[in-house]
């Protein structure tokens, strides 16, 4: 009873990433139809981003199981030490990353603790427009990459988003990223659909929004017979996810299925250099142990799974996958087996070419600032290095000065060796 | 054609939700300068309005703890709440005879973006929205102190957190960035000598009342824009708005909401010069009397809302009579625009942003759902033969194009196919 309350509760109250911005729409024949006449060369540095929506608990991830304050601050939210995935003495990852702690081992995982920017913001929309546009200290609308593209030669291809709404990350000024839809989009067939065919035929002299309403609707008819089998192929065990728990605070709930499909596009040599992929629910107010753990699950077992697709690839050594959310949570548990706004949070960065280990201070569980953990790194210091380091670009663009780095990735040679 | 067909569509279009079934033909015979005259009219009795029922919101009080019992109640009052207010607005929109308050309400909304998803309580938006609405064609320098005071508003861009001891510059750059003079217009040291006059808000959460904290104040002299002066919110205020920056940059959001957001907004835009009292009515009349609206280059895309409004006129649809309005909440969701939650300070975006395969796709969706609730009278009415050339008038449509005009002609005995591809032709998605 207790427990469809506070589903309720927690739908009607979520906040949730807005953006009225819709993508060019691409079609899998685009896509394939580059694949093939422009694939992406060989070793270009591909960048994969997770956006956890709602606001994961760091302190639940990444644990830090000798404090006994992990465990006197949060009794009901806390796992059983026998249970976790110890990392060293002091910090263990969540029971449900095996995966995970499976590419841990293999020192393909570079954590970066304590990530933030200065005066936290608590609100879910705010805070992931902050991280999304990397402008903390002033609203503006166009995300981090989004000014990458913009600085890019124009490619509809150069960055993928999966999902029809495209994420503020992806918006530039000048152009965006493109949306890749994967299903709940259903193409009418039969006459309507030769109906709308014919009505959004080109036409000699028309007006340029007259031109692009009609190429909207064309473009949902061309989706070529011999193509779309590539992303009909069913995916692998999709897991039935918890969404109940964390509410609507944006993102998607089939990671595994988009990874699939961005593993296959990858594979293919799609013309893409960024993909952006989410997995919503972690707004973990109420009943948070199993709820994460389960959402946690997912996005390792999805993450494992897509690391051993590309091994079988020329890919394998490109990808670097980056796994991020809005903030972390409050040390201090709320009394319904859960866990309020918080602020700093862990950032994993996964892949081949990654230099595994942490990166950044821990936050200390008993030197808090108002309840919530010290931010000791600012998340513009990892986007410098995204930039620069995997997407060989000036950071200029996209943050304009700055300073800081994380190191996260291993020296080139020994990357390509 | 008939005469002034163009700007009769446009004035349609642009300064109300479109025509209801009938007005567009009647207006055409009565020419350009009546149809100026009824678009451009204010009525404080509006029979269009019988319809709706008055929006009764109370003060739902401060949120219960997160595990309390109460919260259950509060958090369904929350939504209900929200569903009312969005309803209520959509309906007043489609039901009106005088649509143009209701359309600069709506411009006011974009231009003053807040987003109930910060905001939270509906009852805090609908006061905003009370307070657009009665200065939506009344004076700006007036309407911008209003919103100084505004809850949602102040909530909405972290005026509460700003105080003399901790300044959060958030308000006092959009005040002057999005609210009255526009990007580029001012420096940096400026949004910090704003923020510093706009210190010292509180507001009540569930009721967005505001009120100012002397203790929170800072009451030093400021330097802002050359000028060093002690200010409140309010004289900061009025000190923007009289800038000869704020004449050119709300007759830019007029340009670019009213004429065309793909070109670029003359210098001598009639609008501009209208607008140097800082009135509001006489700016948007002479944008709605000029030839401009002629210019067939000068073109807009109707937003998701606007599509959807003007879809229900035509099809004779009461929003908050639809089975069921989560669906059609859904539906402006995914098409990205849902009244009450922009996506962010800066409102919503306009032309091709609505053009894409995806938003077609949910259009034609949406299209498809709203026609199976409606009797098409008006389109059945017309005989057979005539419904390709009288479906124009029925729509307030300039002009079908030839690949129009065969498709709806193969359909013309199937009102339901008819209508839904009028809907979704690229001539109604594009409002010329």
């Amino acid at each position: 009873m207790l427990k469809v309350t506070r589903r309720k509760f927690l739908q009607y109250t979520g906040g949730s990433i807005a953006t009225g911005l819709f993508a060019p729409l691409l079609s899998i024949e685009d896509i394939a139809a580059a694949a093939i006449s422009r694939p992406l060369p060989p070793k270009t540095p591909i960048l994969v981003l997770i956006t956890l929506y709602g606001g994961n608990d760091g302190i639940n991830t990444l644990i830090p199981y000798t404090d006994s304050t992990y465990y006197s601050s949060r009794p009901e939210v806390s796992y059983k030490a026998e249970n976790m995935l110890p990392l060293d003495s002091e910090l263990a990852l969540n029971p449900a990353m095996k995966g995970l702690k499976g590419l841990w081992d293999q020192n393909k995982v570079a954590i970066i603790r304590g990530v933030g920017y200065p005066n936290p913001d608590y609100s879910h929309f705010s805070s992931m427009a902050k991280w999304q546009t990397g402008s903390p200290d002033r609203n503006i609308n166009t995300g981090w990459l989004g000014r990458w593209i913009d600085s890019q030669p124009e490619d509809p291809l150069l960055a993928i988003s999966l999902g029809s709404v495209l994420p503020p990350l992806l918006a530039g000024a000048k152009r965006s990223g493109s949306a890749l839809p994967l299903g709940g989009l259903v193409v009418p067939t039969g006459s309507l659909a030769n109906k709308c065919a014919q009505l959004s035929q080109p036409l000699k002299g028309e007006s340029k929004l007259m031109a692009a309403a009609a190429t909207s609707m064309r473009n949902l008819f061309n989706l070529s017979e011999t193509v779309q089998p590539i992303l009909k192929t069913p995916v692998l065990n999709a897991p039935d996810l918890p969404t109940i728990n964390g509410g609507n605070a944006g993102g998607d709930n089939n990671l595994a299925q988009q990874l699939d499909v961005v593993g296959k596009l990858i594979a293919a040599n799609a013309p893409t250099k960024v993909w952006s992929v989410s997995l919503g629910g972690f707004d973990t107010h109420a009943d948070e142990a199993n709820a994460q753990a389960s959402l946690l699950g997912v996005v390792s077992d999805s993450v494992t799974r897509f690391m051993s697709q590309l091994k079988t690839t020329t890919r394998a050594e490109d990808v670097t996958i980056m796994i991020y959310s809005e903030f972390g949570r409050r040390v201090a548990a709320n009394g319904s087996q859960g866990t309020d706004h918080g602020t700093s949070g862990p950032v994993f960065i996964v892949g081949n070419g990654v230099k595994g280990g942490y990166y950044g201070d821990q936050p200390s569980l008993k030197y808090l600032i108002k309840g919530d953990l010290a931010i000791t790194t600012d998340f513009r210091d990892i986007y410098a290095t995204v930039l620069e380091d995997i997407l060989k670009s000036p950071i200029q663009p996209s943050l304009g000065q700055w300073a800081g780095r994380v190191n996260f990735l291993k020296p080139v040679s020994s990357a390509l060796g | 054609m008939e005469k002034n067909r163009l700007e009769i569509s446009r004035l349609y279009n642009r300064f109300g939700f479109g025509p209801k079934p009938g007005e567009f033909s009647a207006d055409l015979k009565a020419g350009l300068k009546k149809t100026q005259n009824k678009i451009l009219k204010i009525s404080e009795n509006d029979p269009g309005l019988n319809e709706t029922k008055d929006l009764n919101l109370s003060d739902l009080g401060q949120r219960p703890k997160p595990n309390s019992a109460e919260i259950i109640d509060f958090a369904t009052s929350l939504r209900n709440d929200r569903d009312q207010l969005t309803l209520w607005w959509l309906d007043r929109m489609v039901l009106g005879n005088y649509g143009l308050k209701e359309k600069m309400t709506w411009f006011w909304h974009g231009h003053w973006a807040t987003s109930i998803k910060k905001v939270d309580f509906p009852l805090v938006m609908y006061k905003q929205n009370q307070t657009l609405r009665a200065n939506s064609l009344g004076n700006f320098k007036v309407m911008s102190r209003a919103m100084v005071n505004d809850g949602a508003l102040q909530i909405w861009l972290d005026g509460q957190t700003n105080s003399v001891k901790s300044p959060n510059e958030n308000l006092g750059r959009e005040l002057m960035e999005l609210f009255t003079i526009g990007v580029n217009r001012y420096s940096e040291d400026d949004v910090k000598a704003a923020a510093r006059a706009l210190t010292g808000y509180q507001v009540v959460r569930s009721n967005g009342l505001v009120t100012l904290n002397q203790k929170r104040q800072d009451t030093n002299a400021i330097s802002i824009l050359g000028t060093t002066n002690t200010f409140t919110g309010e004289t900061l205020s009025d000190f923007l708005v009289d800038r000869a920056d704020c004449e050119n940059f709300i007759a830019e959001r007029i340009w670019y909401r009213f004429i065309s957001s793909t070109e670029p907004m003359p210098a001598n835009f009639v609008a501009k010069k209208a607008f140097s009292k800082r009135e509001i009515y006489p700016a948007i009349t002479a944008a709605a009397k000029s030839n401009l609206l002629a210019n067939p280059k000068y073109e807009l895309v109707k937003s998701p809302v606007e599509w959807f409004v003007a879809s229900c006129r035509a099809l004779e649809l009461i929003p908050s009579k639809l089975e069921t309005s989560g669906r059609l909440f859904n539906y402006l969701d995914k098409l990205g625009q849902v009244p009450f939650a922009p996506p962010n300070v800066g409102g919503w975006p306009a032309e091709a942003a609505w053009l894409s395969s995806a938003s077609s796709l949910y259009r034609i969706d949406f299209a498809n759902w709203l026609i199976k609730r409606s009797k098409l009278e008006a389109l059945k009415s017309i005989p057979v033969g005539n419904r390709v050339t009288e479906s124009q008038n029925w729509l307030g449509v300039y002009q079908w194009s030839e690949r129009t005009k065969s498709t709806l002609n193969s359909v013309s005995s199937d009102p339901e196919q008819f209508a839904l591809l009028a809907l979704c032709s690229p001539e109604y998605v594009v409002s010329a």
